[in-house]
């Protein structure tokens, strides 16, 4: 028992360190991390008071980030859905071929398809706006959408669906009262990979967009500057960093019960 | 308007389903009149979930007909088909209260609120349900969520129950109880019932007539008493009755057959038996028996003392005579 309880903390240690880390760095001046000797003194709020005085500020970033975020969520479940649900009805062949090739599409190292989506950008004459950026996002994230929400699916007995159906229920009848309800969970945690993908995401939002208004947080951070050349801002990169980190702590509280619950959906009948 | 009387009820016309090469169902015809309560049993993989699901338009037959009081439905889309159905897990919907499990299917289709209101209240009175009436079934005992299955099938008031095992995920008691409730609920009505089991005492209680199947093909169809006094061939003997009909090995190109309640003590002479097995039941007593033809069954008066070796004998009158090679019964 008392060794379950180290290896907890071990394990908490382990994965909460650096975050903890990041927290201390952007409370402190640049002069006291540097310095050799631990003290009490050089505790600040500077570091966020800078990033968020920046021009433009930084809850700018943040929430250019929360709207492709949400954006690129909606656009790929309001497709992944009707998917997953059509891929579930194919004859057993047909599902296999197409998952594999879902799999294939979904591993697939993404990064190596950025200047092929950075011509198409500029083709279509999507660069610098906001909501464009949902578009590849989107692409990129349905694959493994559509894979998720069809396990999902396959784990609802077929009678419910059948009982409806005997029901009189439509097709969208059965999907939007019936089964959506039953898949709420998956959907969830689908929906919050979708957001956190979209939330890291670095190339592409790095070649599309090049107004500083329109950055998203990743690239904002990585262009915090010191005040010379020579000076590295950990602090001011620290904040960025908590800062950024807030949202998805609040999405993952709330969301926490419905995304364990999607992911050991269908272990036990 | 013709003068010529629509065949009412539901009736099945060489129905056949083939999945690949194999025929799960082969050319079924019957027909189940307004009221009446048709049993469909036999062992699992026998077809008789399948002709429900046919029925039901849950799956397509690849010959066959379908009529519903007259109307061909073959190829009608289940939604339109009208029949109320009990699952045998009863799918109910998980995430709604039992009220609103009942009134989905209603307020889609749009019928007047006030309706639904009073059709769901009469129903779920009749089950004894109202005071669940706010509960989600994971809330329910299994009676209660059986029931529940049983009123959303009601409550529509459908052309055609169909119900497929619908008890056999509940204990025996329950079992017994909701057999006499169901009778009263459903046999009588204007629609036809088909109910499918693999119990055949749950079969002889509930139904008007049993049609009996074995391998995608009807052995029998009848009245209870019609399947056990003069079952069609071996097979629907040996089914029906319990405990298991005796058989005697094959003579001149024919099996003789005697109901183990038909066995009695002969004073001398006789087939000799031996007890292995007495199990006392209070009334009667069933008793396993050695025999040069195997194991036989046999019940008796739980009060007649039986030495421990005897000479058993039957009344020829009682014996079932069955042909060697088909396994009909000869008369």
């Amino acid at each position: 028992m008392r060794f379950r309880r180290l290896a907890v903390l071990l394990v908490l240690l382990w994965s909460l360190l650096p975050l903890l880390w990041q927290l201390y760095t952007s409370l402190r001046t640049g002069s006291a991390l540097i310095s050799p000797q631990p003290g009490l003194s050089g505790w600040t709020l500077d570091n966020y008071r800078q990033i968020l005085s920046g021009d433009p500020p930084f809850w700018r970033f943040l929430l250019n980030s929360t709207v492709v975020g949400l954006a690129s969520t909606a656009l790929t479940l309001l497709l992944a859905i009707p998917c997953a649900y059509g891929l579930q009805r194919q004859p057993a062949r047909t599902r296999a071929l197409l998952s594999g090739a879902l799999l294939a599409a979904a591993v697939f190292p993404y990064v190596l398809l950025f200047l092929a989506l950075l011509e198409l950008a500029r083709r279509f004459g999507l660069a610098n706006h906001l909501l464009a950026l949902s578009l590849p996002y989107a692409g990129l994230t349905l694959p493994l959408a559509v894979l998720l929400l069809g396990a999902a699916f396959r784990d609802l007995p077929p009678e419910l669906e059948e009982s409806a159906l005997l029901e009189g229920l439509n097709t969208w009848q059965r999907l939007r009262w019936v089964l959506l309800p039953l898949i709420a969970p998956a959907s969830a945690s689908t929906g919050l990979l979708v957001f956190l993908f979209s939330w890291n995401e670095y190339p592409i939002a790095l070649t599309w967009i090049s107004r500083q208004e329109l950055l998203t947080l990743p690239i904002a951070i990585a262009r915090i500057a010191g005040s010379s050349v020579y000076t590295v801002p950990y602090g001011a990169f620290a904040a960025a960093t908590v800062l950024g980190s807030l949202p998805l702590l609040a999405l993952m509280v709330i969301f926490q019960k419905p995304i364990v619950a999607g992911l050991t959906q269908g272990a036990v009948k | 308007m013709s003068g010529v009387q629509r065949p009412q009820g539901l009736v099945l016309e060489g129905l056949e389903r083939r999945v690949g090469s194999n025929l799960v169902l082969d050319g079924l015809n019957l027909s189940v009149a307004p009221g009446e309560c048709l049993a469909l049993l036999g062992p699992s993989g026998c077809g008789k979930t399948t002709t429900l699901r046919l029925i039901a338009g849950l799956d397509q037959p690849s010959a066959g007909r379908i009529r519903l009081d007259g109307d061909d439905i073959t190829r009608q889309p289940p939604s339109r088909r009208e029949v109320g159905m009990v699952f045998q897990s009863y799918a109910l919907y998980p995430h709604l209260t039992v009220e609103r499990n009942l009134s989905l299917g209603m307020e889609l289709r749009g019928l007047p609120r006030e309706r639904i209101a009073a059709q769901i209240s009469s129903v779920l009175e009749l089950l004894q349900l109202e005071p669940q009436r706010r509960r989600r079934p994971a809330e329910l005992s299994g009676g209660q969520r059986q029931r529940v299955a049983l009123a959303r099938a009601l409550v529509r008031q459908p052309r055609l129950f169909l119900l497929d095992e619908p008890m056999s995920n509940l204990d025996a008691q329950l079992r017994e109880d909701l057999r006499a409730e169901l009778r009263l609920l459903l046999c009588g009505g204007p629609q036809p019932v088909v109910y499918v089991t693999h119990d055949q005492q749950e079969a002889m209680g509930l139904a008007d007539r049993i049609a009996v199947l074995h391998q995608g093909r009807l052995q029998q169809i009848g009245s209870p008493r019609e399947l056990y006094d003069q079952p069609a061939n071996l097979f629907v003997a040996g089914f029906i009755g319990r405990p298991r009909i005796n058989v005697l090995p094959a003579e001149a190109g024919c099996i003789r057959a005697v109901r183990p309640e038909h066995l009695e003590p002969l004073a001398e002479g006789g087939l000799p038996a031996r007890v292995l097995l007495r199990e006392w039941q209070g009334a009667s007593q069933l008793l396993q028996l050695e025999t040069p033809h195997g194991r036989w069954r046999m019940v008796c008066d739980g009060r007649v003392e039986l030495a421990e070796s005897f000479g058993l004998g039957w009344p020829p009158a009682r014996e079932l005579r069955f042909e060697a090679g088909s396994g009909r019964r000869l008369h």
